[in-house]
């Protein structure tokens, strides 16, 4: 019987898997929830937004009669005549008048405006609207100042200024973030993947179980078989995914730039350094099959999936612990703390992607990393084999890796 | 050597220890080709874990058991159909979807793999199920479903433990016609069963199985000669009944609890 090179049968679950996937409503409806998420989110922002700038406007052109007291002498005269307002001479004759309703507003500008309040005394139009004496009394104050003062100093204190920094290294343009965008996207995809697809990688082999289907299955296919199989569909599945995800948000990115004022990416500034993405994408595949080993494993040793659940927090702390020391892995390389963060394997995917898109990974540490991840990786693969093939007719029991070895 | 004698089984010196705990001890048997053969014994007396060892689910302490003088191996060339003791389908897929996959993974071609299914389907009352899901199936339709998969790819050799486990008496009568009509056909069949009416009826020779010690092994016939030509059922209940040599006498084989009683009066 000729050898397979994924095993016999790997083509049969590999299909299986992927189609019976695609044919679910959930599949469809968990994909495409995210990129409609999305666009509700920008599209209830950009409502709002709209809103709130028609409000902005509508309360601008709305005329109301106002009072004024200036102490502090700041308020242009040109200012208070185009505005319509009248001056008065004391608080107390402004505020007889609102109350009299002669008057909509009056404000009262103290002498010392630094360390004293402005007084806002008004006819009470409801919860939203009075908030536009205040907006027109802060509006007297700013025009009135720019009014005294030079475009220069009225940028500055804006921090309207724009800055262009250039940074060079080796002779040539370097920008730190910009390099770290094309080999960071790697682990921005790593998170993603195990923070969504997680859960499912862990079911994968409990659904035999849970179902009692498990001892059949064995007596036509090899345990590791059938998690590869299950594994590689699940890749292609999130391949599927992403794509469908990444044309969608593209599409809608596209038609909508303008009308929500988008910021343009260019893309061709991104900077390509092919050695970098090349090793955060080796990287990434090595992690990505050492954690899909480990759910797989941790799925394999329980019975039901809701046992398998209550585990699903170690391996995600396990990724998201060297987060914490995200400095440090940038700047503090050689202390002891981040070569163990680096070198563990289930903690050295973000370590290893990180340290190396930001380019402080030395070629030693790479090939160190890379192989602690992929033998690591084969070590689980086999254990996750191995508890499933033993724990496959455990239908009710936790197995533990004691119990595993000791039944050969 | 005839077709009729050649071995499709052979178990030789099989040892089983979880742990500390041996729970098979140096059993040997074979299986003929072309004959039903009745694995037999009580709860826990090591039938499922020998049938387990067979299809490689255990890896056994010691000893060898082989399949066509081979250990089994799933991509090797004998066909087996097997119907487990724990028993269930993709509960959330489509039947016949559950059905092509089983029959893909047994070497069948989709095509082919379709084709038994609808053919299967319709000859148990099944056709217009094939888009249902396994879970909307009754108890009955799911064990149908399950029967059909475990002989859809014309297995030389079936394995059934405890076959008639749970069903309904419809589909007992159906499992026995499909195991009578591969005996027809030659199929090889080794059977866990406690219906001892069953294995008269089916069986040509059993081992009856204790505590992993082969009590008997040979022909039905032998086997009810060595016990004057008692039935089977009082043979088994004979080596199993778990009722001691006093009450036994008392009670002729039926279990009684004046003898309990008389311990607990003992005990007083």
């Amino acid at each position: 019987m000729k050898k397979k090179l994924f095993g016999h049968n790997f083509a049969v679950v590999y299909r299986f898997e992927v189609v019976r996937t695609l044919k679910k409503k959930s599949f469809w409806v968990t994909m495409l929830a995210f990129p409609i998420l999305i666009t509700a989110v920008f599209g209830i922002a950009f409502y709002a937004g709209n809103q709130s700038d028609t409000a902005s406007a509508n309360l601008a052109k709305e005329k109301f009669s106002i009072g004024v007291t200036d102490n502090s002498n700041v308020i242009s005269g040109t200012i208070i005549k185009q505005t319509g307002a009248t001056k008065i001479t004391d608080k107390n004759t402004g505020m007889a008048k609102v109350k009299a309703g002669k008057l909509d507003a009056y404000f009262y500008y103290p002498k010392n405006l630094a360390k004293d309040k402005v007084e806002i005394y008004a006819k009470n139009v409801g919860i939203f609207d009075n908030s536009k004496y205040q907006a027109v009394a802060q509006s007297l104050l700013q025009s009135s100042a720019l009014a005294k003062t030079s475009p220069e100093v009225v940028a500055i204190l804006g921090s309207k200024i724009n800055f262009d920094v250039q940074t060079f290294q080796d002779g040539k343009s370097y920008n730190p973030m910009m390099e770290m965008i094309a080999p960071g996207v790697f682990l921005v995809l790593f998170y993603l993947i195990i923070a969504t697809f997680g859960g499912q990688m862990m079911n994968a082999v409990v659904e035999e179980k849970e179902n009692r289907v498990s001892e059949m299955i064995l007596t036509t296919i090899k345990a590791r078989t059938l998690i590869i199989g299950k594994i590689f569909a699940f890749l292609t599945l999130i391949l599927i995914q992403m794509l469908v995800i990444v044309s969608l948000v593209a599409i809608a990115y596209l038609l909508l730039r303008n009308n929500l004022n988008l910021p343009s990416f260019a893309l061709s500034q991104i900077p390509l350094n092919p050695g970098r993405i090349i090793t955060s994408f080796i990287i990434f595949m090595a992690a990505l099959l050492l954690y899909s080993g480990l759910l797989v494993a941790i799925g394999a040793a329980m019975p039901t999936a809701k046992e398998a659940n209550q585990f699903f927090a170690i391996p995600m702390l396990l990724i998201f612990a060297p987060l914490y020391v995200a400095p440090m892995l940038i700047t503090s390389v050689k202390t002891p703390m981040i070569s163990f963060l680096t070198f563990f394997p289930f903690t050295a995917p973000v370590p290893l992607m990180l340290r190396n898109a930001v380019g402080n990974l030395t070629a030693i540490e790479t090939i160190i990393g890379f192989s602690i991840l992929t033998i690591t990786a084969i070590i689980i693969f086999v254990i996750a084999a191995r508890l499933f093939q033993t724990g496959a007719v455990e239908y009710s029991k936790k197995l533990s890796l004691k119990n595993v070895f000791k039944k050969k | 050597m005839s077709r009729e004698t050649k071995n499709v089984i052979e178990v030789k010196n099989f040892v089983m220890r979880f742990g500390d705990k041996e729970v098979i001890h140096d059993l040997s048997f074979a299986v003929k080709r072309g004959e039903t053969f009745g694995f037999l014994g009580s709860n826990g007396s090591g039938k499922t874990t020998t049938l387990r060892a067979l299809l490689g689910i255990y890896e056994p302490t010691a000893g060898e058991l082989l399949i066509n003088e081979q250990k089994y191996d799933v991509a090797g060339n004998t066909k087996i159909g097997y119907l487990p003791e724990e028993r269930g389908l993709y509960k959330k897929e489509q039947v016949l979807d559950v059905m092509i996959y089983f029959g893909q993974l047994k070497g069948m071609t989709r095509a082919a793999a379709s084709d038994f299914s609808l053919k299967y389907l319709a000859k148990v009352g099944l056709n217009g199920y094939e888009t249902s899901r396994i879970d909307k199936l009754s108890g009955g339709q799911q064990q149908k479903v399950q029967l059909g998969i475990t002989i859809m790819n014309d297995p030389e050799l079936l394995i059934l433990d405890e076959p008639t486990k749970g069903f309904d008496p419809v589909n007992q009568r159906l499992l026995m016609d499909i195991i009578l009509d591969l005996q027809q056909r030659g199929t090889t069949v080794m059977m866990v069963t406690h219906q001892m009416d069953e294995v008269e009826k089916l069986c040509d020779r059993v081992l009856l199985l204790k505590d992993g010690i082969a009590k008997e092994y040979g022909t039905v016939a032998s086997v009810r000669k060595k016990y004057g030509g008692k039935h089977m059922e009082d043979i088994f209940i004979k080596i199993y009944g778990g009722i001691d040599g006093e009450n036994e006498d008392e009670t002729n084989g039926h279990f009684s609890l004046s003898g309990l009683a008389k311990s607990q009066k003992r005990k007083k």
